[in-house]
């Protein structure tokens, strides 16, 4: 039994057709086809399919999309800003070697922006522990780390959200 | 790792709600955080006819605390705001310490305290430290409230006392005693992401005298079917003065009331030894924290 139901998805209202059992981030990619959310382990352990609601980094492999009507949802293809450039957080990865495989970045770099939202200049233990549900499987932790470090630098000297 | 067919149904307050799990009784999950339930229904553990989402409720959740009276907190609070809040950490500091150990940051903002003790795991962080605070649990229905400590709540592995039609609402924590301190921590396999081998709570009311206990609770987690008050522990140090002897005594005691399993995350042998490092732990720091106050 499908039903339409609206999702503002970085700032765009999509409009789109769920059963209650469907995932959210079945919906983002096969849905909306926006691809840059992945699905990792399945089971809230790998961090992969990270998105925001309302702010907040969520697990969108165990979120039902039917229960995020009315809410903002944020994914990684959000951060962009119009015109191509990238967000401080994403120019500090590429800058510190931060992506190897890249299947990890778009949930590491979510749950680092809601991290530097919340603490923009953490200590390495507070990063530490801020991404200790992302798992980088090729093990490139301290590149992240000090990606996420550099951006908190600049965010904060730039004021940039 | 697809779910099943369900029908979803989202009220909005506590009469809608009460009125559909009253209605559809054993053929409907309450999803609140979901970060047990959804992975259970991928796994087809179960398979529910009924989803009864409780996120858009408001009256069950958030904190609230009047001095004097203690809190309550409702079942579908965030364990993320239990970490953040400050009257949690103040008034609270153990389940302050358990809600931030909890999973990860994802999990943190996500999963929520009451289906933390609904889900009843033995190796959950929250029931231990609301245990050792006393906490009672409120239980509605279309027929009422009633009340009941969460020691009494929590029957054991995965098993709870709610009957057919009921709704874990709010955890009720009494005022904490002047000179009192509460402390929480847990051994495990790693540091993050991890389920616990111990984990342990130990809350101390200390008399004015700043040395001698008065009232102690040591609450043991993950080595028996549900959370395991000690008996032995306070028999050891209340109406005494605290020293070092009387903890390493405590410490062996509460070793010896575990009852632990052997498991992929811990032997029998590992979890009784690193019991006992956690009571001589936490006794400390508990009593070091309550001659501050």
């Amino acid at each position: 039994m499908k039903q339409l139901i609206e999702l503002t998805i970085n700032n765009r209202v999509y409009e789109v057709p769920v059963s209650p059992k469907d995932l959210l981030a079945d919906v983002i990619r096969d849905k909306v086809r926006l691809t840059g959310t992945k699905k990792g382990c399945g089971q809230g352990d790998c961090g992969a399919c990270t998105v925001l609601i309302d702010g907040e980094p969520v697990l969108s492999c165990l979120t039902l999309a039917i229960a995020c009507q009315e809410k903002k949802i944020d994914t990684i293809e959000g951060l962009v800003a119009e015109d191509g450039q990238l967000h401080p957080i994403q120019q500090a990865y590429v800058d510190h070697g931060a992506v190897q495989c890249g299947f990890c970045t778009p949930g590491m770099i979510l749950t680092s922006k809601a991290l530097l939202d919340r603490n923009p200049k953490p200590s390495e233990e507070e990063i530490k522990r801020g991404i200790s549900g992302n798992i980088c499987r090729c093990t490139g932790y301290k590149k992240i780390v000090e990606a996420i470090f550099a951006a908190g630098e600049t965010i904060s000297t730039a004021g940039v959200k | 790792m697809y779910l099943n067919n369900f029908e979803y149904f989202a009220p909005k307050t506590p009469g809608e709600a009460l009125d559909l799990v009253g209605r559809m009784g054993n053929k409907a999950k309450v999803l609140a955080g979901g970060t047990d339930l959804i992975i259970m229904m991928k796994e087809k553990m179960i398979q529910p006819e009924y989803l009864i989402d409780i996120n858009n409720v408001k009256e069950f959740k958030g904190i609230s605390y009047e001095p004097g009276k203690g809190a309550v907190i409702g079942a579908a609070t965030k364990i993320s705001e239990l970490e953040y809040s400050p009257v949690i950490r103040d008034k609270y500091f153990a389940l302050h310490q358990a809600a931030g150990e909890l999973g990860s940051v994802q999990v943190r903002t996500m999963a929520t305290i009451g289906g933390n003790s609904c889900h009843a795991s033995p190796a959950a962080e929250t029931p231990t430290p609301l245990v050792a605070f006393g906490a009672k649990v409120v239980i509605s229905s279309v027929s009422g409230d009633r009340e009941l400590p969460l020691e009494e709540f929590i029957l054991g592995n995965r098993k709870n006392a709610l009957g057919e039609g009921e709704l874990l609402t709010q955890f009720i924590l009494p005022e904490p005693a002047p000179k009192s301190a509460s402390r929480y921590w847990y051994i495990g396999l790693r540091d993050a992401m991890e389920i616990d081998a111990v984990n342990m709570a130990v809350n101390i009311v200390l008399e004015n005298d700043g040395r001698t206990v008065k009232e102690l609770t040591l609450v043991m987690g993950s080595v028996s079917p549900r959370p395991l008050v000690s008996v032995e522990v306070p028999g050891i140090l209340v109406g005494k003065e605290f020293n070092s002897e009387l903890v390493e005594k405590a410490a062996q005691a509460a070793a010896g009331e575990a009852k632990p399993i052997s498991d992929i995350r811990a032997s029998a042998e590992y979890r009784r030894e690193v019991t006992a490092v956690l009571a001589r732990r936490l006794l400390q720091a508990a009593f070091d924290a309550a001659r501050e106050v």
